[in-house]
C-alpha cells in the first residue's frame, strides 16, 4: 500500500494532467452507458420520470422472448462475420498489392484513393451507392445488362441486399484497415523474407509464412476494431435500406433505434445492453486469442 | 396626518404606476412536426389569437416527427412539457400510450358552441381509450391523383373503376406519355420500404374502394379472408408485384422515395393527399398537372375519399399554461385560424371557409364535397391492435418480398395466423 502511494506520488504529475481525460471519459463515456443500463430496466412509460417504476429484468426477458430480436441479433452476427472477414481479406489484399512492387507507379494515387471513402461523410456515400443500386436507373445494372449479364437484385432483393450493404461498406471503411496493414507491412524485418528466398522459399510460401505472421499486431487490431463496427452497423442501414427488404436488414442497432422512436425506452436500452455485452464479449476474445497466439 | 398624508400619496403613486404599466406578457409553447410551414401557420394564428388575447404569444417549435416523439415524451414525464402538442391522432396516441398524461378534451369540446362541423368520423379518430385525446383541426384526406397530361396522351379520362386503373397503369408504363423516348415512366408510385409503410397504401385500397375494416370489424373478428376483402387486398399485393406498375425499387421506397418519383414525373397514379397539393402545383414538380378524385370502385362498391387520419392539438396534464392552453386550442376551431389552417396547410375541418383563393386542386379538398370514408380506427377499442396490425404488415411485406404463385392461399394462412394472435392478444 505504502509502495503504490509512494509509486503514485512520484508519478503524480501524470496522473495530474492525465486527470481531466479520466474525468471526461467516466462522465461522457461510462456514466451514459450506465444509465442505459439503469433505464433498460425501468418501465418505458416512467423510464425518463425522476421516480421510474423498476422491472428489474423484464425487459430483457421480453426482449429475449421476441422473435423479431433473436432473428435480428442471427442476422446481426451473420452480417458480421461476413462483413469482417470480407473487409479484412481485402484489405490485406490491396495493402500487400500495395505494399509490392506491382503498383509502384500511382501508389500515392491509389492509397489516396483508397483512403478518401473513410474520409467521406457515411451518409453522403451510401445515397450514392443507393442510387448506383437502382434498378430503374442505377450504374450497377445498367453495366451488367450491357455485357449481358442478368440484372443484381441490389438493395431491393432479401437474397442480395446483405451483400450488397457490405460492399458499401467495404468501399467506406476498408481504406482504415489498408492504412493499419501498410503500417504494420513497413515495420516488418526484410531481412526474413531475403533469407527465405535465398532458401528457395516462392512467393506464395514467403507471404504465408514469413510476412503475414508479422502482421499479426495488425490483423489483431483490424479485426477487433472491425467486429466492434460490424456488429453496430446503423447508417448504411437508415441511408440504404430501412431494415428491409422485409426486415432482411434489421440489425439489432436498428431494431433498438426503431423502439427508441416508437417511445420503448426499456426495450430499447435493454437490447442496447445486450449488444453492447456481445461486442465486449466478442472482442476480448478476439483480443486475448489474438494476443494467445502471438509467440514473437 | 402628515404622514398618513404621504403614506396615501405614495400608495396612489405606486397604483398609478402599476396600473401604466402592460400586464405581464404571456407566451404558448406548441411543439410540433409541420417544419416551416406549420411555424408560419401557428405564428399566423398567434397573431389573430393575440387579438382577443393581448399579450400573449404562441411561440411554435417543430421537430423532425421521430425526434418529436422523444421530446415530447421525455418532457411530459419529467414534468417540463410544452402548453400544447399537435401532431397526428396516431402519433398522440403513442404519446398518450407511453406517458398516460394528455389532458381529456371531451369537457372542452362540450363547451364549444359551433361544432357542427365535426362529424362522427372525425370525433372517433380523436378518441382513444375512452379520452378525447386531440381536438380534431385538420382532417387528412388522401384520394388519388392521376397526371392530366398523361391521360389525355393516352386518351383516357380519370379512372372511375379499378379495371380503369389497371389499364391506364399499364399504358402509362408502356406508351412513354411524358415523350422523351424512353420507357423511364411508371404506373404508380407506392411504398413499402417499412411494413408500416404500407398502412395508408392499404387504407386507400381498403376504405377507398368501399370497405368498412382494414383487419378486423369491431367485434375483433379478423376480415381478410372475407371475398369482398381478399378480393381487394390480392389486388394491392399484385400491384406490387405482378402488375409491374411500380418502380422496381418501390420495397425500398418510404416516404422521400415515392415522392421522388412523383415529383420526378416518372409515375402517373399516385396516392394525393391535402398536405400534397400545394406542393405539387408548384412548377418544380408537377406544375399543377394532376387531377384528384376518389380511389376507383370494386364491384360497383360506392368508392371513396379516404379520411386518412386527424391532425389534432393535444394538451398535456401538466401543462403549465393550461388555462390558456385550452382557450388557444378552442381558438383553433374558429373561423379565423381554420381559414390559416386551409390557405397554409391546405387541410382543416371547417366547412364554411373562404376557398376562392386556392388552386382548382386544394379547392377540390377544402370543398369536400366527395364521400368521405374514414379509417376504422380499431385501436379505440381493441388496445392490443396496434401489435396485431405490425405483424400483418409484417406478414404483406414477406408476401411482396417473395410473392407466391397464388396469392388466394396466402391470404387464408394469414387470416388464420391473424385469428390465432388476435386470440393470444386478447388472452383467450
Amino acid at each position: 500500500m505504502t509502495h503504490a502511494l509512494t509509486d503514485a506520488w512520484r508519478h503524480r504529475v501524470f496522473y495530474l494532467f492525465a486527470l481531466p481525460f479520466a474525468a471526461l471519459t467516466i462522465v461522457f463515456g461510462l456514466w451514459p452507458i450506465v444509465l442505459s443500463v439503469q433505464v433498460s430496466m425501468t418501465q418505458s412509460a416512467t423510464a425518463l420520470r425522476p421516480d421510474p417504476v423498476w422491472v428489474g429484468f423484464a425487459n430483457y426477458a421480453r426482449v429475449l422472448a421476441d422473435p423479431l430480436f433473436v432473428a435480428s441479433l442471427g442476422r446481426t452476427l451473420l452480417y458480421t462475420v461476413l462483413a469482417v472477414a470480407a473487409n479484412l481479406a481485402f484489405a490485406l489484399a490491396f495493402a500487400t498489392l500495395l505494399d509490392s512492387t506491382v503498383l509502384r507507379r500511382f501508389n500515392m494515387v491509389f492509397r489516396l484513393a483508397v483512403f478518401l471513402p473513410v474520409v467521406t461523410p457515411d451518409v453522403a456515400g451510401f445515397v450514392v451507392w443507393r442510387w448506383l443500386y437502382d434498378r430503374s436507373f442505377g450504374a450497377v445494372n445498367a453495366a451488367l445488362a450491357a455485357v449481358g449479364v442478368p440484372p443484381f437484385g441490389g438493395i431491393a432483393s432479401p437474397d442480395t441486399v446483405m451483400w450488397a450493404i457490405l460492399v458499401a461498406e467495404m468501399w467506406n471503411h476498408s481504406g482504415f484497415y489498408i492504412v493499419i496493414f501498410l503500417a504494420n507491412l513497413a515495420i516488418r524485418d526484410k531481412a526474413l523474407e531475403e533469407a527465405a528466398a535465398i532458401d528457395g522459399a516462392s512467393a506464395w510460401q514467403r507471404w504465408r509464412h514469413v510476412i503475414l505472421p508479422q502482421l499479426r499486431p495488425a490483423l489483431v487490431i483490424n479485426g477487433v476494431y472491425a467486429l466492434i463496427q460490424f456488429l453496430k452497423t446503423f447508417t448504411v442501414v437508415v441511408v440504404m435500406t430501412k431494415g428491409g427488404p422485409s426486415g432482411s436488414t434489421n440489425f439489432v442497432s436498428y431494431y433498438a433505434y426503431q423502439m427508441f422512436d416508437q417511445g420503448r425506452y426499456g426495450e430499447a436500452t435493454a437490447m442496447a445492453t445486450i449488444l453492447f455485452a456481445v461486442v465486449i464479449v466478442i472482442s476480448v476474445t478476439a483480443y486475448r486469442l489474438g494476443e494467445r497466439g502471438d509467440h514473437r | 396626518m402628515a404622514r398618513i398624508r404621504d403614506a396615501l400619496i405614495g400608495a396612489l403613486a405606486i397604483g398609478a404606476l402599476s396600473a401604466g404599466t402592460p400586464a405581464a406578457a404571456q407566451q404558448l409553447t406548441v411543439w410540433h412536426d409541420l417544419g416551416d410551414t406549420g411555424i408560419a401557420w401557428f405564428q399566423r394564428m398567434s397573431d389573430e389569437f393575440a387579438k382577443t388575447k393581448p399579450g400573449v404569444t404562441v411561440r411554435s417549435l417543430s421537430f423532425p416527427t421521430d425526434q418529436w416523439f422523444g421530446r415530447v415524451i421525455g418532457a411530459i414525464n419529467t414534468g417540463s412539457p410544452p402548453d400544447l402538442i399537435f401532431n397526428n391522432y396516431e402519433r398522440v396516441i403513442r404519446i398518450q400510450a407511453q406517458t398516460g398524461k394528455v389532458m381529456d378534451l371531451k369537457p372542452v369540446l362540450d363547451r364549444i358552441a359551433d361544432k357542427g362541423f365535426l362529424g362522427e368520423d372525425d370525433l372517433r379518430v380523436a378518441t382513444y381509450d375512452g379520452k378525447m385525446i386531440i381536438l380534431p383541426v385538420q382532417r387528412v384526406q388522401m384520394a388519388m391523383g392521376v397526371r392530366q397530361s398523361w391521360l389525355d396522351k393516352t386518351g383516357e379520362t380519370f379512372p372511375q373503376t379499378w379495371e380503369d386503373v389497371r389499364r391506364i397503369a399499364a399504358k402509362f408504363r408502356d406508351s412513354d406519355p411524358d415523350g422523351n423516348g424512353r420507357a423511364d415512366t411508371f404506373g404508380m408510385a407506392l411504398q413499402a420500404a417499412k411494413p408500416r409503410d404500407l398502412i395508408h397504401m392499404l387504407d386507400l385500397f381498403t376504405f377507398g374502394s368501399g370497405l368498412r375494416n382494414t383487419l378486423i370489424d369491431p367485434q375483433g373478428n379478423i376480415t381478410i379472408d372475407r371475398p369482398e376483402h381478399a378480393e381487394v387486398l390480392e389486388e394491392f399485393l399484385k400491384t406490387y408485384t405482378s402488375y409491374r406498375f411500380l418502380p422496381p425499387d418501390t420495397i425500398n421506397h418510404s416516404f422521400n422515395e415515392m415522392y421522388q418519383v412523383i415529383d420526378g414525373g416518372r409515375a402517373g397514379i399516385f396516392r394525393v393527399g391535402d398536405w400534397n397539393v400545394r406542393r405539387w402545383d408548384d412548377p418544380k414538380t408537377l406544375n399543377g398537372d394532376f387531377v384528384s378524385g376518389p380511389w376507383p370502385s370494386f364491384r360497383g362498391r360506392p368508392n371513396s375519399v379516404v379520411i386518412g387520419g386527424m391532425r389534432g392539438v393535444g394538451i398535456p396534464d401538466n401543462s403549465p399554461n393550461k388555462a390558456l392552453a385550452v382557450e388557444f386550442a378552442t381558438f383553433m376551431l374558429g373561423k379565423a385560424a381554420q381559414q390559416a389552417s386551409l390557405e397554409v396547410m391546405g387541410a382543416a375541418v371547417r366547412k364554411d371557409l373562404e376557398v376562392g383563393t386556392l388552386s382548382p386542386r386544394s379547392q377540390w379538398f377544402a370543398k369536400a364535397e366527395h364521400r368521405l370514408v374514414a379509417y376504422d380506427f380499431p385501436e379505440s377499442v381493441h388496445t392490443w391492435y396496434p401489435e396485431l396490425e405490425a405483424a400483418f404488415h409484417r406478414k404483406l411485406l414477406e408476401g411482396i418480398t417473395s410473392p407466391p404463385a397464388d396469392w388466394k392461399p396466402f391470404i387464408a394462412q394469414t387470416a388464420a395466423e391473424m385469428r390465432a394472435m388476435a386470440q393470444r392478444l386478447r388472452g383467450g
